[in-house]
């Protein structure tokens, strides 16, 4: 019999980072062809890839944690290092667009007539939805605490009814950005208010559905026992990235909505 | 009387019986003993627990025992025909479209129009973006 005399987890060797890697390709060179040759199949191609991809590696990963008992201590900090590490290099990706709105806004150009917002835009009234918004994604927070809280202290119908007020708060926030886009008399091309607006809110918007989903998965996992009252680094994962997006929107509604406006 | 050491005055000062008979210098000992793990429901015999409201009984005692099977599988084909199919046409969709992928560019590459060997600076009326068939 082989037995490991160390705390660290040896991995299967696994085809998951090559069809990632691949998939990639796919969709980037997908979008290539979509923008130049009215062609959507390899970038579709790419997308189904890629959600197979990441279906099988995390679904690899609960097979390897909770039912082989892989994670360990000290695994389990690196796990931890490593989500850490991930939402940085998000901050810093973030980072980029706030410095983009804070350029163009804080010297508005001649051509923007000199002043923000430029000649031309009306910007949404922060006092409505924005802030609605910004009411709902505050309040989940308050629900994923208390999903965790509960979890910790073993309350198995308080976790999946916490869990699911965040993720319904999650879904009411995304549908309303969705109306508001619609809604919203300026678009993404109208000049550099546009693209600011829109580019910092959509990709923000992207990560509340990412969110939403990675809770919804930690829901299902509750649902099937999979969490201990004293284990559950992947809800915790979940349940750091989604504070993560709520501190974005706030920064988000006080410079972009309020202080743009 | 009873009287306590104030941290904040570094005095004594007055206090209640119950701080007395409860000494604030003195903690609790701490249990050295790792706590029981409480999972989200009592771990009972199947027979002796009704079938729970949500979502059946656990089933991590089963599928851990399962997958720790030692048949030597690698963990994403640990299930046997259901994560073959999956890996298979993962891979095969994944492959096949980097093949098409890389004819489609090699295609794209190629000059598709006589119209297009302009001299710099050419009108854009006379040479378009080629148009991909399939």
């Amino acid at each position: 019999m082989n037995h490991q005399t160390h705390a660290f987890h040896m991995v299967n060797p696994s085809p998951w980072p090559l069809t990632g890697a691949l998939s990639a390709l796919l969709i980037t060179s997908g979008l290539t062809m979509w923008f130049h040759f009215n062609s959507m199949t390899l970038m579709l191609l790419g997308l189904l890839a890629c959600i197979m991809t990441m279906y099988q590696w995390w679904r690899d990963i609960v097979r390897e944690g909770t039912y082989q008992g892989h994670h360990t201590p000290t695994v389990q900090k690196g796990l931890r290092y490593g989500m850490v590490l991930f939402i940085i290099s998000e901050v810093f990706f973030f980072a980029g667009f706030f410095w983009a709105f804070y350029h163009s806004s804080l010297a508005p150009t001649p051509e923007l007539g000199g002043y923000w917002p430029p000649a031309g835009i009306n910007p949404l009234n922060p006092t409505e939805v924005p802030l609605l918004n910004t009411a709902i994604l505050l309040a989940s927070g308050v629900s994923i605490t208390w999903a965790h809280h509960s979890l910790m202290e073993g309350h198995r119908k308080h976790v999946i009814q916490s869990l699911l007020t965040t993720i319904i708060l999650g879904i009411y926030f995304t549908l309303l950005q969705a109306s508001e886009y619609f809604e919203a008399p300026f678009t993404i091309s109208d000049g550099i208010y546009g693209s600011t607006f829109f580019v910092a809110t959509g990709f923000h918007g992207l990560h509340v559905i990412i969110g939403s989903t990675f809770l919804t998965v930690c829901l299902i996992r509750q649902l099937l026992f999979h969490f201990t009252s004293k284990h559950h680094f992947g809800f915790e994962a979940a349940a750091w990235y989604w504070h993560f997006v709520d501190v974005v929107w706030l920064f988000l509604y006080v410079s972009i909505y309020w202080w743009g406006s | 009387m009873y009287y306590k050491f104030s941290g904040f005055t570094q005095k004594l000062t007055g206090a209640w019986a119950s701080d007395a008979y409860n000494p604030q210098g003195l903690r609790p000992v701490v249990s050295t003993e790792a706590p029981p793990i409480i999972f989200a429901t009592p771990t009972k015999l199947t027979s002796s627990y009704p079938a729970y409201d949500y979502a059946g009984k656990n089933k991590v005692p089963e599928l851990q025992k399962f997958f720790q099977k030692p048949d030597g599988l690698p963990v994403h084909l640990k299930r046997g025909l259901p994560d073959q199919m999956l890996y298979r046409t993962t891979m095969a969709l994944t492959l096949g479209g980097t093949i098409y992928c890389l004819i489609a560019l090699y295609k794209a590459a190629q000059p598709r129009n006589k119209k297009t060997t302009c001299t710099f600076p050419c009108s854009w009326k006379t040479s378009d973006v080629g148009t991909w068939e399939h």
